[in-house]
């Protein structure tokens, strides 16, 4: 393949942002639609002041030219974040989150901040989920073992994250396993 | 229907609204559609920046494919037009502050285009040429101006106008006006700005040209002779009519940003952001003395009640002054200073620098200054702390500098300090700014954003502070990381601390002048300076950066001012008062004509009450200070001349009939002078003629 070195060991976060945002949300839209055919399927028809179900692009589209106004979706608030923060520093697990859900809400955040409630708490929520999850990933890597890793409910951008450092090592500690053994 | 009226007056007629629905069913119905078929051609001043943003941002929502094009002046004009013409996707273009003066319709200007292409004028200056204004027909169907309510009063020289166009069958001796191209540094500048005046449209009519060097002396023919349904006294009577609706000197109306609020009211997307720039216009005309403070009000309480409006509202007791919330991005009123930048550089320093402290206290004697620190004491701000830069100054005197203000001024002959204005959150990411601050740092940039090196302050430097002071040449935000020179000319110059910006090495902004780097394309300074500040409207770090900038150029103009006082420069002729500027440090900074607008405006502000006003019209018995200044361009020996015609009371305007006056002269001594820029007042001549220049101006009629 032809990527740039610094693209090939793994896949980008905007690139990860680009595969979310094809995620249904829903929207109030405040222009009419008839159903309309797209690559990925047909959306509509949009009837003001019903709200409608689309894809995350086309929200983000029709936002910015002020077409719609986007519904936050139910985990996006902050009783919510905030269980789940309260949930990561009692246990040892990782709590539930949706699985794109640091994608789905910088995008949110970004483009429609005017329609989510109490931005910045739910912005420093995110921030400490993230970093309470950071350190446990952190934790976890200590005990690599070589043969099988179970982490559930890890995000996809976490995933990500560990990705290349993670196949990378349990490469090293097979080959090093199998000389190992074969020594003996 | 050739002009629009703005949608209060217009019940039954067609508005705003529906040219701009016309120019989306155009761009949508075309079959030829692409990225020419809607062009903007924008003027250099912040109030066009402004509205061609605006109109930007309504077409990129509704998904209109356009281009800007900044023009400089008339002659850039007729260059682009000549382009435009061979342009077949073309249907609509839109002009912002320039073109209202002149006769749209005629085949000198968009007359010749193909039939389905329509010209929108949104300029704000007056008087406007009439027959763009009621021209009917099929070129002139395609010309719509879009009005402020201004041309309905215009009933009457609508009357003149058609009773003159439409008169039956003509003599022969009809005079044409020639147009001479002109282009470039040519000298023989003769007729350029005549077609301004021009008030004929398609051929066959007895003209009236006004100013025209070449028919001084032919006056109107008698035609006792020709059989006419008009007497002479009705004629003369029309005549006079529309002599008086453009001899009367220039104002200006409705900002053209103003105007294109009113069209996303109307289409019911007015937001924040949008209102926004609308203020900027409107504060932009304020402080370059283009309209009165009773207009001003008006307006700014119209923009106020939109910020209620459109704002979310705010929790009570929420301070005024700090965005509420990282995601802050409104618009608050307040009211505002009349120093210049006063929160972004010391109190003592902005209070220096505005015109209007500096001619009530006298600034340029030490006897000024002292006053000035002594007002400053009674206030109870110390010195340490009037040199303290703003925003480390004591809260608490921050809090009460206004109501001391109020309290003390007024002893000093300082009334009317504040004024209502707006300022702009920007969330978490920096402190507000205030409308008038955003339009310094905005109009800086146009002017100085390339082309002349300045040198900036570097917070910090002065008083001896940490490191030996000194400057560190000014470079446009985000741009410098690309442009690493071997030029090293100022590389022993930099002080220790110059280094601490993100900048590592030297460099020198000259863009303007590209002498080593032949691959780079050539723009010409002002078209970069230009797409300078129309990103830096949208940028609060570049704009934050421009500020800098705009105190430099202050101080430039406050050194160069006191020194015009300090010499006594000025002399007055019969009936204005004169200023040349033929050497000093910042000789070639004053070359710009905003530069020297700015100059002019500084010195009439300054001289306010120390001079008498004269009467100088001949319409009004009205008192007001004419100004004229002029600043040598040694690089290509011309003269810069601008005219400025203030009022006596601060905050009044009047109607600046110097554009006339300069024609007059110009006609009558034949001087090489060219016009640059779309303001009538701002000439250039060469550097010969001058003083004959200077002379016949003064021997004018009444000038």
């Amino acid at each position: 393949m032809s990527l740039p070195q610094s693209l090939r060991t793994s896949i980008t976060p905007p690139e990860l942002e680009f595969i979310a945002s094809q995620q249904l949300i829903e929207i109030i839209p405040l222009i009419a639609m008839e159903k309309t055919a797209f690559i990925s399927g047909a959306f509509g028809p949009l009837q003001p002041p019903r709200r409608a179900k689309t894809p995350l692009w086309m929200a983000i589209n029709l936002k910015l030219k002020k077409k719609c106004h986007i519904v936050a979706p139910e985990w996006l608030s902050v009783e919510f974040l905030q269980s789940r923060l309260d949930e990561e520093l009692s246990e040892p697990g990782y709590s539930r989150l949706p699985f794109r859900y640091a994608e789905v809400s910088k995008v949110l955040l970004d483009v429609a901040s005017d329609d989510i409630q109490s931005t910045d708490k739910i912005r420093s929520l995110l921030k400490d989920l993230r970093e309470a999850r950071q350190a446990k990933s952190r934790e976890g890597l200590e005990e690599l073992n070589r043969s099988e890793l179970s982490l559930s409910n890890l995000s996809s951008m976490e995933i990500n994250e560990i990705r290349p450092f993670f196949v990378h090592a349990m490469g090293i500690l097979t080959h090093l396993h199998r000389d190992a053994s074969t020594e003996d | 229907m050739v002009y629009l009226p703005p949608p209060d007056i217009s019940r039954n007629r067609p508005s705003y609204a529906e040219a701009y629905g016309k120019i989306l069913k155009a761009h949508r119905e075309s079959p030829l559609t692409s990225a020419s078929s809607v062009i903007m051609l924008v003027a250099p001043d912040v109030d066009a920046l402004c509205a061609a943003r605006m109109m930007a941002e309504l077409f990129r929502q509704d998904d209109v494919i356009y281009r800007i094009m900044p023009i400089s002046g008339i002659a850039e004009l007729e260059r682009v037009r000549d382009e435009l013409i061979t342009y077949n996707e073309l249907h609509t273009l839109i002009l912002f502050n320039m073109g209202g003066i002149l006769d749209l319709p005629s085949s000198e200007w968009f007359g010749d285009f193909r039939p389905g292409m329509s010209v929108h004028v949104i300029d704000s200056a007056r008087p406007q040429n009439l027959s763009s204004l009621f021209g009917g027909g099929e070129n002139g169907e395609r010309i719509i101006v879009w009005d402020d309510g201004s041309a309905e009063r215009l009933a009457e020289e609508r009357k003149a106008w058609e009773a003159l166009m439409y008169e039956p069958e003509p003599d022969s001796d009809e005079d044409d006006s020639n147009y001479d191209s002109e282009d470039g540094f040519n000298e023989s500048l003769e007729e350029d700005a005549d077609e301004e005046f021009e008030e004929g449209s398609s051929g066959g009519r007895k003209r009236r040209s006004l100013g025209d060097g070449n028919r001084k002396g032919k006056r109107r023919r008698t035609s006792e002779d020709h059989p006419r349904r008009m007497s002479r006294d009705e004629r003369d009577a029309h005549m006079a009519r529309l002599e008086k609706h453009y001899m009367a000197g220039t104002w200006h109306g409705q900002c053209a940003s103003g105007t294109i609020y009113v069209l996303a009211t109307l289409l019911e997307r007015a937001d924040i952001d949008l209102l926004w720039f609308a203020v900027l216009g409107l504060t932009f005309q304020y402080t370059t003395s283009r309209i009165s403070r009773d207009k001003y009000d008006d307006y700014q309480s119209i923009y106020s009640d939109e910020v209620v409006r459109l704002s979310p509202p705010l929790p009570p007791g929420e301070r005024n002054t700090a965005s509420s919330n990282p995601d802050d991005h409104g618009i608050r009123t307040t009211d505002e200073l009349r120093f210049m930048l006063y929160r972004h550089w010391t109190l003592y320093d902005a209070m220096f620098h505005s015109s209007y402290v500096a001619g009530k206290l006298g600034i340029w004697k030490e006897r000024g200054r002292k006053k000035l620190t002594g007002l400053l004491a009674k206030m109870g701000f110390s010195i340490p702390q009037t040199q303290q830069p703003y925003p480390h100054m004591d809260m608490d005197l921050k809090r009460s500098l206004v109501q001391k203000l109020d309290d003390i001024a007024p002893e000093y002959g300082l009334i009317e300090l504040s004024y209502p204005s707006f300022m702009k959150c920007y969330g978490y990411q920096s402190q507000p700014l205030s409308a008038a601050d955003a339009v310094e740092g905005v109009s800086a940039l146009l002017d100085l954003a390339g082309g002349v090196k300045m040198e900036v302050e570097v917070e910090g430097s002065r008083n001896g502070g940490e490191w030996f002071g000194g400057g560190k040449v000014w470079e446009i935000h985000g741009l410098s990381t690309k442009r690493r020179w071997a030029v090293e000319e100022d590389r022993e110059n930099i002080p220790p601390n110059g280094q601490n910006t993100t900048v590592a090495s030297n460099v020198k902004k000259t863009e303007g002048e590209n002498n080593a780097d032949g691959a780079k394309k050539e723009v010409a300074w002002w078209i970069r300076n230009f797409w300078v500040a129309f990103d830096a409207l949208a940028d609060i770090e570049a704009l934050k950066h421009s500020l800098n900038l705009s105190m430099t150029l202050h101080r430039a103009i406050i050194r160069q001012g006191t020194s015009i006082i300090d010499k006594q420069d000025i002399r007055t002729m019969r009936n204005h008062r004169v200023v040349v500027l033929t050497q000093g440090p910042d000789l070639p900074l004053f070359s710009h004509p905003g530069v020297l607008s700015r100059l002019a405006l500084w010195l009439v502000d300054a001289l306010r009450d120390k001079l008498p006003g004269k009467v100088v019209s001949t319409r009004t018995k009205r008192k007001s200070l004419p100004f004229v200044v002029a600043c040598l361009n040694e690089a290509s020996n011309l003269y810069i001349v601008v005219g400025v015609m203030a009022a006596t009371d601060f905050g009044d305007v009047r109607k600046n009939e110097f554009g006339l006056a300069f024609l007059d002269a110009k006609e009558r001594c034949n001087a090489r002078t060219r016009h640059s820029s779309f303001d009538t007042s701002i000439l250039e001549i060469n550097q010969a003629d001058l003083p004959v220049f200077l002379e016949t101006l003064c021997e004018g009629s009444g000038y």
